[in-house]
């Protein structure tokens, strides 16, 4: 359930910044450091509210999930985009290696890393391409029967 | 004009290799896994293929203005200070250095000059970010602060608009500094 909860603050803090920062005109540090100073005071002088683990890591999962939603929309304009780089976030996070653990910019590292694999498939880039992508996934799936040429 | 071709080529080849490293870090500990194993390798080859055919980079090269770079070291202090010696924790004193940072902005004179430093002081706040057992004491995060601020000096124009990417400069910055300081330890 914990597990979960990372994953899901992950992918909502990527979605609301990417929000705040394009469709609200926050712009990217605005948009990342006032909704994440909200959480984390909320999460340092209310300890208690939750378990230790998560009281731990959601401020962390956050912040990381909102290095992502701080790319530019020419980058990558897609909510689903945002999102799935979000989950790969939260993977990276949950699995991050005890090497670099306390290293300033790991966690920037890893919504970086998150980013550029969404990037390597266009078909999440931008809306037009998305849709594009579905139109051609749905003519490959409902594929209309050729028609029988008549005889004579 | 080859120098800036040179020092684009560098800087990419050294965002994409400490990317890299901190992804095999990840198989390293994992490779028991077979799953999880195969997801690291997949994350590793699409990377790969990103920065080869993407387009991640502006066309020219050009160089961030020093003026900026040098509110780099003091948004780490910054953050280290809130963080390390108010315990305030990571995230709270990184965060909360970007919302001053951030209120910069609005400053009536000198806007030009003020709207660009959120950005590089946010980028120094997550120097700032390492843990007591990294970044030591104030000389370290002042030392990571300034090789951060050189590498977005000369990063300005690579991996344009994509979040992350002041993470990993100052990632490179704190690394760099601790493989010094433990070859001068030595």
């Amino acid at each position: 359930m914990d597990t979960i909860i990372i994953i899901a603050t992950s992918i909502a803090g990527a979605l609301i910044t990417f929000l705040f920062n394009t469709r609200l005109g926050l712009g990217p540090v605005k948009s990342s450091a006032w909704l994440t100073l909200l959480i984390a005071a909320y999460f340092h002088y209310c300890p208690d509210v939750l378990s230790p683990y998560l009281t731990r890591h959601i401020p962390v999962a956050y912040i990381g999930g909102s290095f992502i939603g701080m790319v530019s929309a020419r980058q990558l304009s897609t909510y689903t985009g945002i999102a799935l780089a979000g989950l790969i976030f939260s993977f990276i996070y949950l699995n991050t290696s005890k090497l670099f653990t306390g290293y300033g910019g790991a966690l920037g590292t890893s919504a970086c890393i998150s980013l550029l694999v969404v990037l390597s498939i266009p078909y999440f880039r931008t809306k037009r391409k998305m849709t594009i992508g579905l139109l051609q996934l749905r003519r490959l799936i409902i594929r209309k029967p050729a028609q029988k040429k008549r005889p004579g | 004009m080859k120098r800036k071709q040179y020092t684009r080529i560098g800087i990419i080849i050294l965002l994409f290799v400490i990317q890299i490293l901190f992804l095999l870090a990840i198989f390293r500990e994992n490779a028991h896994s077979y799953l999880l194993a195969i997801l690291v390798a997949s994350l590793v080859l699409l990377v790969l293929y990103t920065y080869r055919k993407g387009n991640l980079h502006a066309d020219g090269h050009e160089f961030e203005s020093y003026k900026i770079a040098v509110w780099v070291p003091a948004g780490a202090v910054c953050s280290y200070f809130l963080n390390q010696e108010l315990g305030l924790g990571p995230v709270l004193a990184a965060a909360l250095t970007g919302t001053l940072a951030s209120l910069l902005t609005y400053i009536p004179w000198r806007k030009a000059y003020f709207q660009h430093l959120p950005p590089a002081i946010y980028c120094g706040a997550f120097v700032g970010m390492s843990d007591a057992s990294v970044a030591t004491d104030i000389t370290f995060v002042l030392t990571a602060g300034c090789f951060t601020a050189i590498f977005l000096v000369v990063s300005k124009s690579v991996l344009k608009g994509i979040g992350g990417k002041p993470g990993t400069l100052a990632f490179l910055g704190v690394t760099l500094t601790y493989i010094l300081i433990y070859i001068f330890r030595q």
